[in-house]
């Protein structure tokens, strides 16, 4: 009997995997060989999609797909396309001039690739959140009820409900319910990028896109944004780009590592996507592998 | 981006790792050399240096902590430096097994010992070294194969063992004045037995390290 795996099948090591403490169940899931997403089925899918800046190509057929309620992390060297990818889900591309794309993405089943879709309700059902905190130039409270007023609520008690759930949900609340009509200018940025995840609860969305949400912060502020991204992802699908990879392994279910094709065509491509804690311990791609334990990038 | 200094560091607790196997393999060379001469100070001698078998594996220790916490190691160089707080446990395991052969040394003292049981003691200690050598090469390599290899040696010290426990047991059977003596040799063939044992446990960690695959190697 040589070389006999500890576990034989999956159902043996699940019965055995749950007489052990959790955090063994979740690492030694992970590392299982032939991985397969978790059943509550995909938020987002990627089919050959490509998208285009002018004649340069900047992603190059991505497939993907991304489950709901999980935190996917996308990682990889500057200029390899993670922003464009992040910024395709919600349209926020086509704000460039020239832009093109091919293939599709699939957004609860329904492509939002295409001149017939709506872009408005595309970016309220996918709301993002930048690196550096942008809050208006107004109160807390008008900051947070901008986006239901725009989509027509303009109940007070209505407002009000929309706008106290979505500061309690980023765990703000306790921190600015005395002062929610001061200008939210006045809070320090770790409270202005939470503001800003507030403003994106707000008009409910399905999806929250995170575009280095931590690198303008401290510490503190940063361990708040990622603990915040645990409770959020009860409720929404999250997916962000990171350039700390230690954020990355902390924080999110799946890692996408992208890189450029080669250095002439500079085309974004996937090269690894799975469980995070087997691309951060096991990478299969020597790519991944030299990225990861950062020798090269 | 090359991590030079990350990768110095990685290669200076290798280093140390091969002459924490080197101090091992050495104490339990000299523990059955004392055996066989009945040598009480240099097993004594052995017994006090395990000392610095444990400040050694402590060191190494301390050293893989303080890559964990400073560096972040990720993939290979994670499996890499959680390989080697595990190898470091069983090289000093093994360690003790030769100190324990010293405290049996002094236990038995001037007792006359069947040379051809010391002979065959001598033996597996042979083979489990030359099991424990390789495969510290094969880390050093990162080589799976011949990490999954080596533990299937390990039926040839357990054949051995065998040979020694009858032979004892049949000298107790006929002559129960022996069998105090008899008890200590078997306690000394016992821990060589295991020793080969710790090798297999490191070859599972090399091949971790190369694979990425947690699997206990089965040696029957």
């Amino acid at each position: 009997m040589a070389n006999k795996p500890v576990f034989t099948n999956m159902e043996t090591f699940m019965t055995e995997e749950k007489q052990r403490a959790p955090l063994t169940l979740q690492l030694d899931m992970a590392s299982k060989p032939g991985e397969s997403q978790p059943d509550r089925g995909y938020k987002i899918e990627f089919h050959d999609f490509s998208f285009y800046y002018g004649k340069f190509k900047a992603l190059g057929k991505i497939n993907m797909q991304i489950p709901r309620n999980q935190i996917t992390a996308i990682i990889g060297p500057s200029g390899c396309g993670k922003s464009t990818l992040l910024r395709s889900i919600n349209r926020m591309n086509d704000l460039v001039p020239n832009v093109r794309m091919e293939g599709q993405i699939i957004l609860n089943g329904e492509n939002i690739i295409g001149t017939s879709v709506d872009v408005v309700d595309v970016r309220r059902r996918v709301g993002m959140v930048f690196q550096r905190p942008n809050p208006f130039p107004k109160s807390i409270y008008d900051n947070v009820a901008y986006g239901p007023r725009l989509y027509g609520i303009s109940h007070r008690l209505g407002l009000d409900e929309i706008v106290y759930s979505a500061l309690r949900q980023t765990a703000l609340w306790d921190e600015v319910k005395d002062k929610l009509h001061q200008s939210a200018m006045a809070l320090s940025g770790g409270q202005q990028q939470r503001l800003c995840i507030a403003r994106a609860l707000a008009v409910e969305p399905e999806v929250i896109l995170m575009d280095e949400p931590a690198s303008a912060l401290d510490p503190v502020a940063t361990l708040k944004i990622e603990e915040l991204m645990q409770t959020l992802k009860e409720t929404y699908t999250i997916i962000i780009v990171t350039h700390n990879m230690q954020q990355a392994a902390r924080v999110s279910d799946f890692t996408a590592f992208m890189m450029i094709d080669n250095p002439q065509t500079r085309t974004g491509v996937m090269v690894e996507y799975g469980l995070t804690t087997r691309i951060f311990t096991n990478p299969k791609n020597k790519q991944t592998e030299d990225y990861v334990t950062g020798r090269f990038g | 981006m090359a991590r030079e200094t990350f990768e110095r560091q990685l290669q200076m607790i290798l280093d140390h790792v091969l002459v924490l196997g080197s101090m091992v393999e050495q104490a339990v060379l000299d523990s059955l050399d004392a055996l066989k001469r009945r040598d009480q100070a240099a097993a004594r001698r052995i017994y006090d240096a395990d000392l610095q078998i444990n400040e050694k594996r402590y060191s190494i220790e301390s050293g893989c902590i303080t890559l964990i916490a400073t560096q972040q190691p990720m993939a290979r160089d994670v499996r890499f430096l959680a390989a080697i707080l595990e190898i470091i446990t069983e090289l000093e395991r093994i360690g003790d097994y030769a100190k324990g052969i010293c405290k049996i040394t002094q236990i038995i003292s001037e007792e006359a010992i069947d040379p051809v049981l010391i002979y065959e003691l001598q033996q597996m200690a042979t083979l489990g070294l030359d099991m424990l050598r390789r495969a510290l090469d094969a880390f050093v390599a990162g080589d799976a194969t011949i990490a999954r290899a080596i533990p299937m040696e390990d039926s040839k010290v357990d054949k051995l063992y065998n040979q020694v426990y009858h032979k004892l047991m049949e000298q107790m059977t006929v002559d129960i004045s022996t069998i105090d003596r008899a008890n200590h040799i078997m306690w000394a063939a016992h821990n060589l037995e295991r020793m080969s044992d710790r090798v297999t446990n490191i070859c599972e960690r090399i091949i971790y390290v190369a694979t990425g695959e947690m699997k206990e190697l089965d040696t029957t």
